[in-house]
């Protein structure tokens, strides 16, 4: 198991947890967080006793992007990802790392910026009542894109086409975000995050494996093409459960009475459980 | 400033380009001028250095209430050319089919109908009037709605889009729904619409111009494509602007506590 300096990875019962741990920094990703993402993830997705996934933020921010600091101090600044953007080759999100278990986000605070990734690419997102979100790339000169790209397919398109053009000039409300559907749960008081978190994962984790692992590669797949081509592509996706023996066991315990037993998860490239 | 228009009032507040539609008398609906005037309104507004966000709204008691048909069909040459354009999807009309990369707030002051959608599917913000309503009468009179409301559906909830394409005439959308619903960020009363969108327009006017054009094609070229396809031409316009002056500017009048100087676009 990898230590970590810049995040927290551990397990409660079926939930791993994925804390982002530079408090001091607004939990702001330098150059170590975002190789210690690309392991975490990979982590969590191998271990086959973790069925869901939780990702938040130590401190009074959930994650507030890149570490301006850092890119403005060490000389090199945003060149240093010039090949991996250009190629798109990302490795810090649950989305890039192909993580097919599920993925809750839990925001406790500030959301700014390149934080927009990890609500973006999550399948989903719950906060804290005093969260709050804003995208300030443009008022710093920076364009903004691929979390955006992502999240304007997930929710109405003008109020992320706002918070990317009118920057760090204005910021969103949890309660806005949840009635336009960015986030599904408000948790009041803040500090009550964890638990609803946990709870709610505890509930996903008694779904098949196997079931939810194929319906996130259908509906996110859905993402990628047309109307038709998506319906093709998830009848694959459906077919491919068929025979698997949790498909046996769900009506078998439900007609027992008992809680099934699934065949425990497979990480995406199948070296794992 | 320049251009002298019979259906359009252009103007520049500050950095704040203003397209505003003038037939208040036909609820702003659109004749051959108009259909004309737009293009040259977007363009003029466009290429103005001066100018980095957009604001169109109309003047009298309706927004925009799509083609003026019974006008148009005693100019059957403008009637024949628009036809031309619609069966091509090579219309004019909105910032979008004029490929205007400036930021553009649509301020709805009153009814949108029929084709005056386009205006609030091709806009990057859309702020209302508590008097602002919207209907899809095209049905009602024979007519197919679809760049509109194809617009609208990659933007909203489709739900509430199709009952309107299918309702036509007999029912309208609020502008307290259409918040809701995420159509519009913004519901303020009538008087006070043209300052509020003055303001945030203020406010988008702060902002790196160049990274906000790039931004601009990043999101709606978005719209385009499959989700990997579009991340990658998102992840090519965020590098265009990478050693562009405002990256060091930016971060640099932030640190000084000052309002930064962008280079102009246009």
């Amino acid at each position: 198991m990898t230590e970590y300096q810049t995040l927290i990875v551990e397990r409660r019962g079926a939930v791993g947890w994925l804390i982002n741990n530079r408090p001091e920094a607004l939990n702001a990703m330098n150059n170590a967080m975002r190789d210690e993402f690309a392991l975490a993830w990979k982590e969590l997705d191998d271990d086959p006793d973790v069925r869901v996934i939780v990702h938040t933020g130590n401190g009074r921010a959930f994650q507030t992007g890149a570490d301006v600091s850092e890119l403005a101090s060490d000389g090199i600044g945003m060149e240093r990802y010039r090949e991996s953007v250009e190629n798109f080759d990302m490795h810090f999100t649950s989305w890039h790392q192909k993580v097919w278990k599920p993925v809750i986000c839990a925001v406790n605070g500030i959301c700014a910026g390149g934080a927009f990734h990890f609500v973006a690419d999550a399948d989903i997102v719950i906060a804290a009542s005093d969260a709050q979100f804003m995208d300030p790339h443009v008022s710093v000169g920076q364009v903004v894109a691929v979390e955006a790209v992502a999240l304007l397919r997930k929710m109405p398109v003008e109020a992320v086409m706002r918070m990317a053009l009118v920057g760090r000039y204005e910021r969103m409300s949890a309660q806005r975000a949840y009635q336009l559907g960015m986030v599904s749960q408000i948790v009041d008081p803040p500090e009550n995050l964890r638990d609803a978190a946990q709870a709610l994962a505890e509930k996903i984790a008694k779904n098949s494996p196997a079931a939810m692992a194929a319906t996130k590669r259908a509906l996110w797949g859905a993402l990628e093409m047309g109307l038709t081509d998506a319906c093709k592509a998830g009848a694959m996706e459906l077919v491919s459960m068929w025979g698997h023996p949790d498909q046996l066991e769900g009506p078998a315990s439900f007609a027992e009475k008992r809680e099934p037993v699934w065949v425990a998860p497979v990480a995406a490239d199948g070296l794992s459980a | 400033m320049g251009a002298d228009y019979k259906t359009l009032h252009v103007e520049s507040r500050g950095h704040v380009g203003w397209l505003i539609f003038d037939r208040p008398a036909k609820a702003n609906a659109m004749d051959a001028t108009m259909l004309d005037e737009l293009e040259a309104a977007w363009k003029q507004l466009d290429a103005d250095p001066h100018v980095r966000v957009i604001v169109n709204t109309g003047n009298g008691t309706a927004f925009q209430t799509g083609l003026d048909v019974a006008q148009l069909s005693r100019e059957p040459d403008a009637l024949r050319e628009q036809s031309r354009r619609t069966r091509r999807a090579e219309l004019r009309l909105t910032a979008w089919h004029n490929r205007v990369w400036k930021p553009v707030i649509a301020a709805v002051n009153g009814v949108c109908a029929g084709g005056g959608l386009h205006f609030v599917a091709d806009a990057d913000i859309v702020i209302c009037s508590t008097a602002a309503t919207f209907l899809d009468p095209h049905v009602s009179i024979g007519q197919v709605t679809a760049f509109e409301a194809i617009g609208l559906v990659r933007k909203s909830p489709m739900e509430p889009i199709t009952r309107m394409a299918l309702l036509g005439r007999h029912e309208r959308l609020s502008a307290e729904r259409a918040f809701e619903l995420g159509i519009c960020s913004e519901v303020v009363e009538p008087e006070q619409l043209l300052d509020a969108a003055q303001a945030l327009a203020d406010k988008i006017a702060k902002n790196s111009p160049a990274a906000m054009a790039a931004t601009k094609r990043a999101l709606w070229g978005a719209l385009e494509t499959g989700l990997t396809e579009a991340s990658k031409s998102g992840a090519m316009e965020m590098v265009t602007v990478w050693g562009h002056p405002d990256q060091i500017e930016g971060p640099a009048a932030f640190a000084e506590r000052r309002d930064p100087q962008w280079k102009e676009v246009g």
